[in-house]
């Protein structure tokens, strides 16, 4: 056996790489956000710059609506992940702890719809919100969202659920309990973990999503922020770079925090729940 | 289950159905179909009602603006394959999915194997490699396009400033070269998922297994071969189909880096599919893709199934609680 | 779904912030407009418009939408099939039969004063008239020219060329400097195929032969793109064109990195601002056989299905008055649309206008037919596999050729 050390320098090193192209990009538009305006084409190209403009943050927020933006995605984001709780962790329930007619069905209805991309579905989406009447509302992406990650939520925290034991439970409703009762009482809380690591991965995939976003926002007010950065990028006369990566990093960096800080919950959530 | 799977197909009419039926006995309706019965609502109408719509429009004509205009039956299909740009972006999906997922397996694994053991550091590791996770892939994709541009990129930059090259390379500019580039951004940003995915699998093996295995002499090869890979076979199996899917699916990188050129060199079927649909208003044909695609998708998650149940045989029976239902 | 929003209300108060914008005043007359996004001056220009409107007319509410040009199409195609139209819309008249044949457009003759219609140039008014009813305003127009960086012509010792013989020697002279390109040839993306229009007019070639198949098999287009690909062979271009957009060639000409391109009257204000040294000069394309230039307008349209075109057409005749077309035509860099305006002496002294206006009286306009799009995709598909050498200009254009007219269903 290696040493701790040893092994330490042994695996760092054979990481480096990856974690070089992993930050490439955050360094690419760091550089560029904080770049002055003529120092954008350059030849050759180069990584250095005469000063720090942190002044295109102010410029780029100013002009590009950013701040609405953002409060479009969390809201969308926000309210899709719990919309999407809310219903899976019944669904997930049901799936994990009975036995009933259609399950089997049911199980291989929802990979179906994990298989649909929004991009094949987009106009049929289209076409449902009209009548719902919630085209140009930002809760039509609420729906659609938290219909799109079901499949993903309910299949996690079933095999989440699979793994706690029944016991605790079935001790609540022998003391007379009723199912709901003991599912909010007892059992919930011991799946809080699963509960996290599920909205950690809605939430993303929420706030990621561009295809419905481009589709369903008419206005610039209600653009999610991945439409907005995209519409800085898309068909201009002129694309003010700087711009569109002080947009990025802004719209990046708190995520990134954010997520660093949760990752450990993911995996761990992975380790007791998947796959079983 | 290989039988459900396809009749989930027609699942829609019969669900509503059973669903109307269990309402009138509503004394009868049990707790876990109550429990379910939201989300399958949901799930039905913001996706199975636009499959069935697709379906329907896929067989008529229709205008560039979606207005149906006769049924046509398979004539839209007919069109799509005798369109030689069909078949070749379904060839190159076929790369682009093969490729990205089994490169994304090929790092993730020893990525994870790494992650998954004790050295100083890890966690900063563990948050380095999940970090392409919390930024959009079409915001990766934007952020490439800048990185890549020939003469100011800050790609070139890097091989200039080092030495390596001499000249900048104009990195989208043939599609050889512009469809690799986005296939290692495509393995780029599927490894957190996969890693997470086979570190969760990882991370719930018994060690036992392995005590066992050094104390019998089994070298790390041997270890790996034939205790590992399969312990970890379901993790691998589920990382293999939830990454076909959402590969096979995915538009922001190719569309943002190249929308599908030089000269339809990169384009895959979505890229295809939104161009069709959006730009030349052909929304018959497309449709008549995204039914096509989804029957691709639909036969490799029936392979899946089939696989699942198989393993599922051998495990042991599932501890459930009888419903109150039967 | 209403109960599941209702729980998190801590959620929604958030959310809630942002719909503080609640419907203003009863009674009133609501307009969508879609505004193409030509520049980030173009929504607060329409903006700081509708607001100078509802002052004037409390009781109609005008509601912008700035749309990117990337997504216009899909935009409109979406809200059209879904019944969701805006009341007025910009859009590419290139564009505009599609619409005007499925019955999306409105003809306007009717709401048209003759006075009104008499404040156009006409030259811009005909493209929006399909089958003798107008369809449209032209809402913004542009004509293409050469430009030249005098510095780099000057230093290769050449004359800025009248032909495409003398473009062609000047440029071997321009890429003998060091660190410079001669030609700047844009190859991906959007507008990919007018550069290759240009050379096809000039070379006395067109897009529709007269009996309305595809001219680019014609002696002209063969001769044109081989020209293109023998410049891109000798080194006179920049290398890997098809990895240049419009505006990567022009940041090459901002660096003063090339000698000449073809370009569009809204760079003169990006140069002025972002190169202010660069020397440059405004010439016609250069001729092999005929004079040129490529005449882009973008119209202004309004709905069949719109419940508000009184309203509407009140607020297009505001927006045309000759401040507010004076401001839009010299913020974004366009040329005037109507007459007033094209009279001011900003349009008629300017050197670089007048440049680009030169052209006007021999502009050439894309050809108004269905499926535009798609045989434009098709021009720029074959233009790229002949800048990669993948095909030889002529298969590749026969074949193109062969594609439009399928296209087209000759």
């Amino acid at each position: 056996m290696m040493s701790k050390a040893k092994r330490s320098i042994l695996y760092w090193i054979i990481l480096a790489p990856l974690v070089v192209v992993i930050l490439f990009p955050f360094a690419v538009m760091f550089v560029t956000a904080v770049r002055p305006r003529d120092e954008l084409f350059v030849y050759p190209p180069t990584w250095g710059f005469s000063e720090f403009r942190w002044e295109n943050f102010a410029e780029m927020w100013v002009k590009t609506n950013f701040g609405g933006a953002l409060l479009n995605s969390l809201y969308v984001s926000i309210t899709a992940t719990s919309a999407a709780l809310i219903l899976s962790i019944p669904a997930a329930y049901a799936m994990s702890r009975y036995r009933f007619a259609g399950k089997g069905l049911y199980k291989n209805f929802l990979l179906m719809t994990q298989m649909m991309s929004p991009i094949v579905l987009v106009l049929g989406l289209f076409r449902l919100m009209m009548t719902l009447g919630l085209v140009n509302d930002l809760n039509s992406l609420v729906i659609t969202y938290a219909a799109f990650n079901m499949a993903f939520t309910i299949w996690m925290l079933q095999s989440y659920f699979n793994s706690i034991p029944r016991d605790l439970e079935e001790a609540a409703w022998m003391d007379g309990a009723s199912h709901l009762t003991s599912l909010i009482r007892i059992f919930l809380p011991l799946a809080v973990p699963a509960i996290v690591v599920t909205a950690i991965f809605t939430f993303i995939n929420s706030w990621n999503e561009f295809v419905l976003a481009l589709t369903m926002m008419r206005s610039s007010e209600d653009f999610t922020l991945p439409v907005q950065i995209y519409s800085q990028v898309a068909g201009r006369y002129q694309v003010e770079w700087h711009h569109v990566m002080a947009g990025t990093v802004l719209a990046t960096v708190p995520v990134a925090i954010l997520f660093s800080w949760l990752q450990r919950y993911l995996i761990r959530g992975m380790a007791l729940g998947a796959v079983k | 289950m290989a039988q459900s799977g396809l009749s989930a197909l027609c699942l829609l009419p019969v669900a509503t159905a059973w669903t109307l039926e269990t309402m009138a006995k509503k004394a009868h309706i049990s707790i876990p179909m109550l429990m379910v019965l939201p989300s399958l609502l949901l799930a039905t109408g913001i996706i199975g009602y636009p499959i069935l719509d697709l379906a329907w429009t896929s067989m008529q004509e229709v205008s560039r603006f979606g207005k149906l205009q006769g049924f046509v039956g398979w004539e839209n299909f007919a069109e799509v394959f005798g369109d030689p740009l069909f078949y070749a972006s379904l060839w190159r999906t076929g790369i682009w999915t093969g490729a990205v997922v089994a490169g994304t397996l090929l790092i993730s694994m020893p990525v994870a194997m790494i992650l998954n053991d004790d050295f100083y550091g890890r966690g900063l590791a563990r948050v380095l490699v999940m970090l392409p996770w919390s930024i959009s892939l079409t915001m990766t994709a934007v952020v490439w396009r800048w990185a890549l541009n020939g003469r100011s990129g800050l790609l070139n930059a890097t091989l200039m400033q080092m030495g390596v090259i001499n000249e900048p390379i104009e990195w989208l500019a043939e599609a050889s070269t512009a469809f690799t580039v986005e296939i290692l951004v495509g393995i780029l940003v599927s490894i957190p998922f996969t890693t997470t995915i086979l570190l969760g699998g990882l991370s719930s093996m018994p060690q036992d297994a392995y005590e066992a295995a050094v104390v019998d002499g089994a070298t790390g090869w041997h270890q790996f071969r034939y205790i590992t890979l399969p312990l970890m076979k379901p993790f691998i199996n589920i990382a293999i189909v939830l990454n076909v899917i959402y590969v096979f699916n995915s538009l922001p990188i190719i569309w943002v880096m190249t929308e599908g050129g030089p000269a339809n060199g990169t384009d895959i079927l979505v890229t295809y599919l939104y161009k069709l649909a959006f730009r030349f208003g052909q929304l018959g044909k497309a449709s008549a893709i995204s039914l096509i695609m989804f029957g691709v998708l639909l036969v490799f998650t029936l392979l899946y199934v089939v696989l699942l149940s198989r393993n599922e045989a051998d495990a042991a029976p599932e501890d459930e609680v009888k419903g109150h239902d039967e | 779904m209403t109960y599941a929003f209702r729980t998190s209300s801590a959620i929604m108060a958030l959310g809630f912030g942002m719909f503080g914008l609640a419907p203003a005043a009863l009674a009133q007359t609501v307009v969508d407009f879609t505004v193409a996004e030509y520049s980030s001056k173009t929504g607060p220009y329409f903006q700081e418009v509708a607001s100078a409107f509802e002052a004037a007319n409390p009781d109609i509410k005008i509601n912008i939408q700035v749309v990117p040009w990337d997504t216009l199409l899909q935009r409109l195609t979406t809200d059209v099939a879904g019944g969701t139209a805006p009341d007025i819309s910009i859009i590419g008249t290139r564009w505009l039969l599609d619409f005007a044949d499925q019955g999306v457009a409105e003809p306007i003759d009717s709401y048209l004063t003759p006075e009104f219609k008499g404040t156009f140039i006409d030259t811009f008014m005909n493209p929006g008239i399909i089958d003798g009813k107008i369809m449209g305003l032209p809402v913004a127009a542009s004509a293409r020219a050469m430009m030249v960086n005098m510095d780099l012509y000057d230093a290769a010792g050449a004359a800025p060329p009248t032909t495409w013989d003398e473009l062609y020697e000047a440029s071997k002279k321009i890429a003998a400097l060091p660190d410079t390109f001669a030609f700047g040839l844009q190859g991906k993306e959007i507008e990919t195929d007018a550069y290759f229009y240009y050379s096809l007019w000039t070379h006395g070639g067109d897009i529709l032969n007269a009996d309305g198949t595809s001219g680019l098999n014609s002696p002209a287009a063969i001769e044109s793109a081989t020209l293109y690909k023998t410049m891109i062979d000798e080194g006179l271009t920049q290398p890997s064109p098809t990895n240049y957009n419009r505006e990567d060639v022009f940041n090459l000409f901002k660096q003063g990195k090339v000698g000449t391109i073809f370009t569009f009257p809204m760079l003169v204000p990006q140069i002025k601002e972002e190169a202010p040294n660069l020397r440059y000069q405004i010439l016609p394309f250069p001729e092999a056989g005929a004079k040129a230039t490529y005449g882009v307008t973008d119209t202004l349209m309004m709905f069949a299905d719109s419940d508000a075109k009184e309203a509407a057409w009140k607020f297009i005749e505001f927006a045309y008055g000759d401040a507010n077309r004076e401001k839009f035509d010299v913020g974004e860099g366009f040329l005037p649309v109507t007459k007033n305006v094209a009279a001011l002496p900003y349009f008629n002294e300017d050197p670089d206008v007048a440049g680009f206006a030169a052209g006007l009286p021999y502009a050439k306009f894309a050809p108004v037919i269905a499926n535009w799009e798609e045989i434009a995709d098709v021009t720029v598909r074959t233009m790229q596999q002949i800048y990669l050498g993948e095909v030889t200009p002529e298969e590749g254009l026969a074949a193109a050729a062969a594609e439009v007219n399928k296209i087209r269903g000759l």
